[in-house]
């Protein structure tokens, strides 16, 4: 492959994008400069109006293999991701059976390397079978690659047995994700307590549920000298909990997920449970603290928490519907309509918080659009549209709020190494 | 207007409730002549299908159909634990096989009923949804309170209990509001939310809602088997804090002021044993008018019109 990437800005981490061509030759970014004359037989791609913007990287996702495959599995994710600009994943350890021990992650990794045409990474669980009580297989996870340690989809609720596990795993460089609740105090877990709860007749989640799980795993890890990762954080006081703990010095990071800085409670309507995930929608000013905490640094990145189910299983009345909507292949473009477009933020944040960050987390480097760089990039058009149809996704499932809904913003081709992974 | 559904109070204007308020006079003026039924559905088919035990709104509704002479089909479905979707949609398509005309539903899961008018033509009605409406109920409690209230603007009614856990309190508060009643709530901390009940007045001392000086006290049904943590310490307490004590039933006595309950009563809790003499107990007189009004919704919908319902949130 040889290609230019003609007429374009380029996006970074810092600063806002410039004008310049990219040079791509097998599969390394062989220049990067104001005007870039193709030489005979190499692709000249017109990227004049349009983006060059280096690939994005989604640390929380649910692939939902082995065991729920009627919901997704790895080849529809990642083809999903890919859609959405993504080029690399952390698959959640929440299957059946969940990915608690070397052979489960094993299985995982060898499906991926079938069927995935983008690199994927799994976290692994703390406990056996998530179930809060004896610790996973650790080591032969950390063998394989794993990382990131979690139970995601609940917490550890015994607070001996987490801070035990981080003594433990930490010495070998694991880090811990923590999905923050506390049981008793969630209710069925459908909704965030206020308002719309009262009004729809379901017991309501409070924010300090998910807040004071929050505010114990950090103390925890700070007490046992882990690294915690918080998950797809939902309110204003829990971005503050971040904020006082990052202060004082604990080595802790934090993720927010697009659905929690566009949406709130009263988005639920007439029970759409397309608006239905752990932790929930809550307020609009929570919506603006999270924005504030993306802008401010406090979030170290942006994640999906890509969530799939099936059309029939979010069917079903709103507590028994299950938690969680698609992400992966929405998230950039409404992003990019939500708050780029309004200048909330620019795409420098974009590529530090979606591309560059996550990928610093999980060991791995950013993929700059840099000379001498593995070539990594997507193709954006601004004025572009996308519809998210069910025709447009790759996803299994279609549980999202923007089905059938047109964004500003396009993505229009995506390169990693030498392989053209998308081109519309 | 006709309507396919009735699901809530929140969706319908003044207009219509008072519409419907008027329609439910002539069926009650029913009741008091030596035949008291009526062909107005005749040949229509009713379908009762409760999910949750109940034994006044079934017989009521029952009652209220057979006397518009439909057919009623009281169909076998699980009680008790919860009914995942499945089960849900498998007896929906049933019911759909069996052209229904009217689907009365009643369901331990709020939203259920509006899930199950979107995927059927019969004409829905909500006979009680998890926290979230008991319309008819709300529908009653008003047509008695207009008997006794014709002019309900400005009007006060103070409801008392389990606001949380109650879809009573919803709709009848509701269609109180729309009446251009005032809506008071008195209760404990526990259980009186602090979010959704805005326009509404909160006491938190029983004096004190007194010297509002309501025309009604509305007092809710109060358990303790919810209770996985506890609400109050215990009906004793809760009786000597908030409930219509022999003393206090005396005191309502001397202003004047009407006492409901959409029953049944648990005495000695929302209220002493004696309030079942209290002449201005509209309690008895609740339960008649629910047969009216559930006549007058039945009467008014339109089945099969398959128009999206308009559905919001009391």
């Amino acid at each position: 492959m040889n290609l230019i990437l003609k007429g374009g800005e380029v996006a970074g981490e810092e600063g806002a994008p410039r004008r310049a061509d990219v040079w791509v030759e097998d599969g390394v970014v062989k220049g990067v400069g104001e005007k870039i004359a193709a030489p005979d037989g190499v692709r000249v791609v017109d990227c004049a109006g349009k983006l060059v913007v280096p690939a994005m990287f989604d640390a929380h996702v649910h692939f939902r293999e082995p065991g729920q495959e009627h919901k997704e599995d790895i080849a529809h994710g990642t083809e999903a991701a890919i859609n959405g600009g993504v080029t690399g994943v952390v698959m959640m350890p929440n299957t059946n059976p969940a990915i608690d021990s070397a052979a489960v992650v094993r299985m995982v990794l060898e499906k991926a390397g079938e069927v995935s045409r983008i690199p994927v990474y799994t976290s692994g669980c703390i406990t056996r079978n998530r179930a809060g009580a004896e610790l996973a297989g650790i080591d032969g996870m950390r063998k394989l690659g794993v990382r990131m340690l979690t139970d995601d989809g609940d917490p550890v609720a015994n607070p001996s047995v987490l801070m035990r596990a981080m003594e433990y795993a930490s010495e070998f460089g694991m880090f811990f994700a923590s999905h923050c609740e506390v049981a008793e105090l969630s209710g069925p877990r459908a909704l965030n307590l206020g308002r719309v709860s009262y009004q729809l007749g379901i017991k309501g989640s409070p924010a300090c549920s998910e807040e004071i799980c929050m505010d114990r795993d950090i103390r925890l890890a700070h007490a046992a000298g882990a690294h915690v990762h918080i998950q797809h954080v939902s309110s204003g006081i829990g971005m503050e909990t971040i904020r006082f703990w990052k202060e004082r010095g604990a080595r802790v990071t934090a993720e927010v997920a697009p659905h929690h800085l566009m949406f709130n409670e009263d988005d639920i309507g007439e029970y759409d449970t397309n608006y239905k995930m752990n932790p929930p929608l809550r307020l609009a000013e929570d919506n603006a603290a999270l924005l504030e905490g993306l802008k401010t640094g406090v979030f170290d990145q942006i994640a999906t928490d890509h969530a799939p189910h099936s059309e029939f299983e979010k069917s079903q009345d709103f507590v028994t519907a299950p938690n969680g909507i698609t992400g992966v292949e929405t998230a950039l473009v409404s992003l990019y309509d939500r708050f780029v477009r309004a200048g909330d933020f620019g795409w420098d944040l974009l590529v530090k918080r979606y591309s560059a960050e996550p990928r610093r987390l999980m060991g791995l480097d950013p993929v700059p659009v840099e000379e001498g760089k593995r070539a990594e990039l997507l193709v954006f058009d601004p004025n572009g549209e996308t519809t998210f149809s069910r025709e447009f996704m790759k996803s299994k499932s279609v549980n999202t709020p923007f089905l059938d809904r047109t964004l500003q913003g396009r993505i229009e081709m995506v390169v990693a190494g030498d392989e053209i992974l998308l081109e519309r | 207007m006709a309507r396919k559904d009735f699901l809530d109070i929140a969706s319908l204007t003044r207009e219509e409730v008072e519409y419907l308020l008027e329609q439910a006079v002539p069926f009650k003026d029913l009741f008091t002549r030596s035949v008291k039924k009526v062909p107005a559905l005749k040949g229509k088919s009713v379908l009762m299908l409760f999910y949750e035990p109940s034994t006044r709104t079934h017989s009521s509704f029952e009652v209220a159909a057979k006397r518009m002479s439909a057919d009623v089909i009281d169909l076998d479905v699980p009680q008790s634990s919860v009914t995942k979707g499945e089960t849900v949609k498998d007896t929906v398509d049933t019911l759909q096989a069996m052209r229904a005309d009217y689907i009365v539903v009643r369901h331990e899961m709020s939203g259920m009923p509006l899930a199950i008018a979107r995927q059927t033509k019969a004409s829905v009605i909500n006979a009680g949804d998890g926290a979230h409406a008991h319309p008819t109920q709300g529908l009653l409690d008003a047509f008695t309170f207009k008997e006794v209230f014709p002019e309900t603007d400005g009007r006060k009614v103070l409801i008392v209990g389990d606001i949380l856990h109650s879809r009573v309190a919803r709709s009848t508060s509701m269609v109180m509001r729309k009446l251009g009643v005032e809506v008071a709530f008195l209760g404990p901390g526990s259980l009186v939310p602090r979010d959704g009940t805005e326009g509404m007045r909160r006491f938190t001392d029983y004096e004190e809602a007194m010297k509002w000086s309501p025309d009604v006290v509305y007092l809710l049904r109060v358990q303790m088997e919810r209770q996985d943590a506890q609400f109050f310490p215990s009906l004793g307490e809760y009786h000597r804090v908030y409930g219509v004590t022999q003393e206090r039933l005396e005191r309502l006595a001397d202003k004047g002021t009407y006492i409901m309950h959409p029953g049944p009563v648990n005495r000695g809790v929302e209220l002493c044993h004696e309030v079942m003499d209290y002449e201005r107990s509209l309690i008895n007189r609740q339960v008649e008018n629910g047969i009216a009004a559930r006549m007058a919704v039945l009467f008014w919908l339109k089945p099969g019109t398959g128009s999206e319902p308009p559905m919001t949130t009391e």
